[in-house]
């Protein structure tokens, strides 16, 4: 999923000053799951911003609504009603939420409510970390199903750094090694002679550092 | 500021840390939330209630330990220090949200917490968004 954490809420605030007419838009996909962007999320803020706004003596209207998912088309649409009663648009999605809402609505203020963080995974309950940097070439396969280019802080393709510590990162101590993990894993799945395949240097075109992307399926254009 | 009329107090308990009884609220005005358990306790709960006009909102949970289903009180306590932070970020004064763990059985100590907050609401003030609310 992608994880996201809410703005503080003083930013939120200056965002949302201007207008008198709020509808607060939530994300009920994502960051729904990490506790950022949800229908429980949509009215905290809500409730947050009218004590706020109170407090201050400025009038505001605040409307609340979670679609399925921001960043598609088809859940948008459902989102118009209320976007056509208020003057701005506070998107609790990740950030291609908000532009989706912002392409789809050309002529209203879509204002982000989150800072996206990182795709990743629930680890436990309320704890999400970082596991798929989207780099567009996946070697996964080769590493026992742990990512040396997101979860090493080196980014080492060819084994450890030998800077771990008792299986931790020495560049964070309550980060795991990959590397480690990496090891331990192919042990455990009687892969070690992936261990000696060389793993040339990475071709980083096919990642964000080879300009925005575009998937294009044929097979579903008409 | 100081409040002018009787402060109106929110509580939100937990059915084994609270038992009503009406001397209790002498000075104050109470409106009381009962929970099958404390682990009830929700953000937009206790900020619905500072929405509605509480000038402080108490939250009485049972002792860590004595909690029948283990985790209420510590889930409900986290949940008030989150709003806690929240009320001080928009400037509202998180000493006015407070969380005690307390026993339906002994009401002495609960009796010490409500004089306790009405005579603290001298000095934190009433409720700031009270006056402006529609």
């Amino acid at each position: 999923m992608i994880t996201a954490s809410q703005k503080p809420i003083n930013e939120i605030i200056e965002l949302v000053e201007p207008y008198k007419k709020l509808l607060i838009l939530g994300c009920g996909t994502c960051v729904k799951t990490c506790f950022a962007g949800g229908e429980d999320e949509v009215a905290v803020l809500a409730s947050v911003l009218r004590l706020s706004f109170k407090k201050m003596a400025r009038p505001i209207e605040i409307e609340e609504l979670t679609i399925e998912r921001q960043c598609e088309n088809e859940f948008i649409q459902e989102a118009s009603p209320g976007i056509a009663r208020n003057d701005a648009i506070l998107s609790l999605a990740c950030g291609a939420g908000v532009q989706a809402m912002a392409k789809r609505f050309a002529k209203e203020v879509v204002l982000p409510g989150l800072n996206t963080t990182f795709i990743g995974i629930q680890e436990s309950h309320g704890v999400f970390t970082e596991e798929c940097s989207g780099c567009g070439d996946c070697s996964l396969a080769t590493f026992g199903g742990i990512c040396p280019v997101t979860r090493c802080a080196k980014k080492l393709l060819n084994g450890p750094c030998g800077g771990s510590q008792k299986g931790f990162c020495e560049i964070d101590p309550d980060t795991q090694c990959a590397w480690h993990l990496i090891i331990e894993r192919l042990t455990t799945l009687k892969q070690q002679d992936n261990l000696k395949t060389y793993i040339p240097p990475k071709n980083w075109n096919t990642s964000l550092s080879g300009g925005p992307r575009k998937l294009i399926r044929e097979d579903h254009i008409i | 500021m100081k409040i002018n009329n009787a402060p109106k107090l929110t509580l939100f308990h937990c059915l084994n840390s609270f038992e009503e009884t009406n001397s209790m609220f002498d000075g104050c005005t109470i409106k009381t939330v009962k929970m099958a358990c404390s682990s009830m306790t929700k953000d937009i709960h206790l900020l619905k209630a500072f929405e509605s006009g509480a000038d402080a909102v108490l939250v009485l949970v049972c002792q860590e330990k004595d909690c029948r289903y283990a985790e209420g009180s510590i889930r409900a306590k986290k949940r008030v220090d989150y709003v806690k932070t929240i009320l001080d970020d928009i400037g509202m004064d998180g000493r006015r949200l407070n969380i005690f763990n307390t026993t339906a059985k002994d009401s002495g100590p609960i009796k010490d917490i409500i004089k306790t907050t009405i005579s603290e609401l001298e000095t934190i003030g009433p409720n700031p968004a009270l006056n402006h609310f529609n």
